[in-house]
C-alpha cells in the first residue's frame, strides 16, 4: 500500500484487466484528491467504463490495486469480497449513469431516499436528508412526482442526489450528460460539479464531451487500455 | 454477391423491389438462437409446454368423470368435476395468458425497429404471429410429451376406492391434437394483441408515466352485484329440478368471480397502499410501489386461488363433516373422492399460478435487465432485489389464498369449528394443500433466481 498518497481519495497501481485475447486495461495508475474532478476520456473501446467499474469495484482488475480512503481508513478495493465490495459501493461511492437507472414505480423522494434505506436508516431520516439534496439540487416541489413525469435533466438531478445523500466522497458518473442536450446538459454537469466536489468529495467521470471535460480540474485519457500522454488540467471552473 | 459503384465509389442504389417483404426470411433472421435465445426462445417454450401439459392433465382428469362407471354417482361426479375445470380455467387462461404474452412482447424491441425501418405494420404482424404460432407449436409438442410421461404418477391418485391408473386420464389423439390447435391459436391472438403499440406507434412501445389508479367504484359495483344476484336466486324459490340446480351453481360462480375480478383490483391497490405507509426498508416499499404500479396485473396472476381457495374450504368442511357423520359405503367412497378433487383442485390451482409466476418473473428480470444492473452496481445488496421481488408476489398471494380461505371458514363457521373437533385430519390435509401450494410458489420465485444471476454477471448477453 506504500503507494497510496496520504491526501488521496483513491489510488490505482498498475491496474490492469484482460478478457480472453484482450487487454481492456494495460497497467494505469491513477491518483484523484479531494475536491477534484477528473475527466476520464478516449475513444470508444480505449477502456474508460472498464477504468471505472475497476476504480468503483464493479470488476475485480486482473492485477494492480485500487486503494480507497473511507471513515474506516485505507481499504484495498481489489482484496474485498464481493459482498464487500458492493457494501463499498452502496456506502462509500455514489453513481451516476447515463439512464439514471432510477426505479420507475418510486417517487422522485423514495428513489432519492433509497441508499439510506439500504444503509439501514428509518424512512423519516432517509427521507429527510433526501429532501435536502433534492432541494440542493433545484428539485424542491418535485418530491412527490415519478420518474416518468420528469424531464431528462431533472431525472438526472434525482440520480445525482441518490448517489450525494449518503454523504459518499466519491463519486462515479458513466456518461452522466449522454442522453441529454447541450443545454441541460451543463445545468446537469454544473449541479453534478458542484455536488460532488465540494467538502472533500472528488468526481470520477467518464465522457465523450470535450465540453463536459473541460469543465473538470483535471483530464486523462486512454487509448487502448494505457493512459494516453501527460494528463491536462481542465478549465476555470475546475473544483 | 457484390453491389455495383458509381463513379464517385459510393455503392449503386439497388432497383426498386416490387415484392413485399420475406416474412418467412425475417421472422428466421429474428427468431434464429442466438446469446439471447434464453428470452426469446426458451422462456415462452417452456412455458406454452407447461401450459399445454397442465391443460390435457385437468382435461384427460374431467373427461374421465364422463367415463365414470357407477351409473348412480355418475352425473354428480361429471356436476363436481365440471365445477373443479371450471375453477381451473382462470388460472389456465391466467398462465396460457403470460406465456403468450411473453413471447409476444420479447419482440417488442426488434419489431419497433422493423417499423422505423419500413416495415409495414402488416409484415410486423405477419412475422410475430408466424414466429409466436412457431414457438408455441414447439411448447405444446413438448407439453404433450410431458403430459404422457406424467401419467403414470397422475394414474396414482384415488379415486373410486382405488388408484385411477394411468390409461384413465388418457385423451384421444384428436382431443390432443384440438387442444394443441388451440394453444397455437391463443398464442397468435395473443401476439397480434400485444403487439397493437407497436403497429400504431412505433416509438410507443413503452412510455408509463402515471401509475393506474383503481377506482372504489368497482367495490361499489361489486357490493351491488352481489345484492342484486342474491335476490334473484332466493326468487327462484326450492330448486325444482337437477338442472336447475347446476343452472344455479354455474350462475353463483358466475357472478362470483366476475365479482371478485371487479373488487379483486381494488382490494390488491388497498394493500399496497397500506403497506406503502408502514414500509421502512427499501424492499417493502420497491414492493408496494411494484404492488401499486399494476394490481391489476398482481391480481391477475393469483385470483384463480381466491375461488379455489374458498371453494376448498366450504367444501372441504362440509365434506369432512359428511364423511364423520358417516352413512352408505358408496356415499362415503363419493364424499372422500369429493375431498380428493378438492385437494386435486386447490394443489393444481397453485401450480398453474406457480407456472404463472415462474415465466412472468422470469420476464420482469429480462425487461427491467439495466435497472438491475444498475442497482447492483450502485450497491444495493442482491437479497433486497430478491426479497422485493418475492414480496410483489407473495403478499397478493397470501393474502388472496389466505383471505379467501378465511372467508370460506367464516362463512360455515359453526361447521368448521364441528369439523375441527370431530374431523381434524380431513382439515390439516386441505391446510397442508395450502402450504404445499404457497411454497410451489415460492419455489417458482427460487426458480427464476438464474436468471438474475446471469443478467448480473453478464449484463450485455441477457437479452
Amino acid at each position: 500500500m506504500n503507494f497510496h498518497d496520504p491526501a488521496a481519495l483513491l489510488s490505482a497501481s498498475r491496474l490492469t484487466v484482460s478478457y480472453p485475447g484482450t487487454r481492456a486495461l494495460d497497467g494505469v495508475d491513477l491518483t484523484v484528491r479531494a475536491g477534484e474532478s477528473v475527466a476520464i476520456m478516449g475513444p470508444s473501446g480505449s477502456g474508460k467504463t472498464t477504468l471505472l467499474h475497476a476504480l468503483a469495484g464493479i470488476i475485480t482488475p486482473t492485477s494492480g490495486e485500487v486503494i480507497v480512503t473511507t471513515e474506516a481508513g485505507l481499504v484495498t478495493v481489489s482484496a474485498l469480497s464481493e459482498s464487500d465490495r458492493s457494501r463499498l459501493r452502496r456506502e462509500d461511492f455514489g453513481f451516476v449513469f447515463q439512464q439514471g437507472l432510477l426505479i420507475p414505480e418510486l417517487t422522485v423522494i423514495e428513489n432519492a431516499s433509497l441508499p439510506l434505506l439500504l444503509a439501514g436508516q428509518s424512512r423519516a431520516t432517509a427521507e429527510a436528508h433526501a429532501v435536502a439534496w433534492l432541494a440542493r439540487l433545484g428539485l424542491a416541489g418535485l418530491e412527490r412526482r415519478r420518474i416518468g413525469e420528469l424531464s431528462g435533466g431533472q431525472a438526472q438531478r434525482v440520480a445525482i442526489a441518490r448517489a450525494q445523500v449518503t454523504g459518499a466522497r466519491l463519486i462515479f458518473a458513466d456518461e452522466p450528460t449522454g442522453a441529454l442536450d447541450s443545454a441541460t446538459s451543463r445545468e446537469t454537469m454544473t449541479a453534478l460539479l458542484e455536488a460532488a466536489t465540494d467538502g472533500g468529495r472528488a468526481l470520477v467521470v467518464v465522457t465523450h464531451d470535450e465540453q463536459v471535460a473541460a469543465r473538470c480540474s483535471r483530464i486523462v485519457r486512454l487509448r487502448d487500455g494505457r493512459l494516453d500522454g501527460a494528463e491536462r488540467a481542465g478549465s476555470e471552473e475546475a473544483a | 454477391m457484390t453491389a455495383t459503384t458509381t463513379t464517385t465509389g459510393i455503392p449503386a442504389r439497388p432497383a426498386r423491389s416490387r415484392r413485399g417483404a420475406p416474412i418467412a426470411r425475417l421472422t428466421w433472421m429474428l427468431a434464429r438462437p442466438g446469446a439471447d435465445s434464453l428470452s426469446t426462445l426458451l422462456l415462452p417454450g417452456v412455458a406454452f409446454a407447461v401450459t399445454t401439459a397442465l391443460l390435457l392433465t385437468v382435461a384427460g382428469g374431467g373427461a374421465m368423470f364422463w367415463r365414470w362407471p357407477d351409473e348412480e354417482w355418475a352425473a354428480t361426479y361429471q356436476l363436481l368435476s365440471g365445477l373443479a375445470l371450471a375453477l381451473l380455467v382462470i388460472p389456465l387462461a391466467s398462465l396460457s395468458g403470460a406465456a403468450a404474452r411473453l413471447s409476444a412482447r420479447r419482440r417488442d424491441d426488434r419489431l419497433a425497429t422493423l417499423r422505423l425501418l419500413g416495415a409495414t405494420g402488416r409484415a410486423v404482424v405477419a412475422i410475430t404471429v408466424l414466429e409466436s404460432a412457431l414457438i408455441a407449436s414447439a411448447g405444446a409438442v413438448i407439453g404433450v410429451v410431458l403430459y404422457l410421461a406424467a401419467t403414470p404418477l397422475v394414474g396414482l391418485i384415488p379415486f373410486g376406492g382405488a388408484p385411477i391408473g394411468a390409461a384413465a386420464i388418457l385423451l384421444s389423439p384428436l382431443w390432443v391434437a384440438a387442444i394443441v390447435v388451440a394453444i397455437v391459436l391463443l398464442a397468435a391472438v395473443s401476439a397480434v394483441v400485444g403487439l397493437r403499440k407497436v403497429v400504431i406507434s412505433p416509438l410507443g412501445v413503452r412510455l408509463k408515466q402515471s401509475a393506474p389508479r383503481v377506482s372504489w367504484l368497482r367495490m361499489l359495483v361489486g357490493a351491488v352485484v352481489v345484492i342484486v344476484a342474491f335476490v334473484t336466486l332466493q326468487s327462484f324459490g326450492v330448486l325444482p329440478s337437477y338442472t336447475a340446480i347446476a343452472v344455479a351453481i354455474a350462475a353463483a360462480f358466475a357472478i362470483g368471480v366476475g365479482v371478485l375480478n371487479l373488487v379483486g383490483p381494488w382490494v390488491i391497490w388497498l394493500i399496497a397502499r397500506v403497506q406503502l405507509s408502514r414500509a421502512g426498508t427499501a424492499q417493502k416499499l420497491i414492493a408496494a410501489r411494484t404492488m401499486l404500479e399494476a394490481p391489476k396485473v398482481a391480481w391477475r396472476q393469483v385470483s384463480g386461488l381466491a375461488m379455489t381457495s374458498f371453494v376448498a374450504v366450504v367444501g372441504g368442511t362440509g365434506v369432512s363433516f359428511l364423511i364423520k357423520e358417516g352413512g352408505p359405503a358408496d356415499q362415503v367412497v363419493l364424499f372422500s373422492d369429493v375431498r380428493t378433487g378438492i385437494i386435486i383442485t386447490l394443489v393444481a390451482s397453485f401450480l398453474m399460478v406457480a407456472c404463472s409466476v415462474g415465466v412472468n418473473q422470469a420476464s420482469a428480470v429480462l425487461d427491467r435487465r439495466d435497472l438491475y444492473v444498475g442497482l447492483d452496481r450502485v450497491g444495493m445488496p442482491r437479497g433486497v432485489l430478491e426479497a422485493a421481488r418475492a414480496r410483489g408476489i407473495m403478499v397478493p398471494l397470501a393474502w388472496v389464498s389466505l383471505g379467501s380461505a378465511a372467508l370460506g371458514a367464516l362463512l360455515v363457521f359453526p361447521l368448521a369449528g364441528y369439523a375441527l373437533i370431530t374431523a381434524p385430519a380431513s382439515l390439516l390435509v386441505i391446510a397442508l394443500a395450502f402450504a404445499v401450494g404457497i411454497a410451489l410458489v415460492s419455489l417458482a420465485l427460487v426458480a427464476t433466481r438464474p436468471v438474475v444471476t446471469r443478467v448480473l454477471e453478464h449484463p450485455e448477453r441477457a437479452q
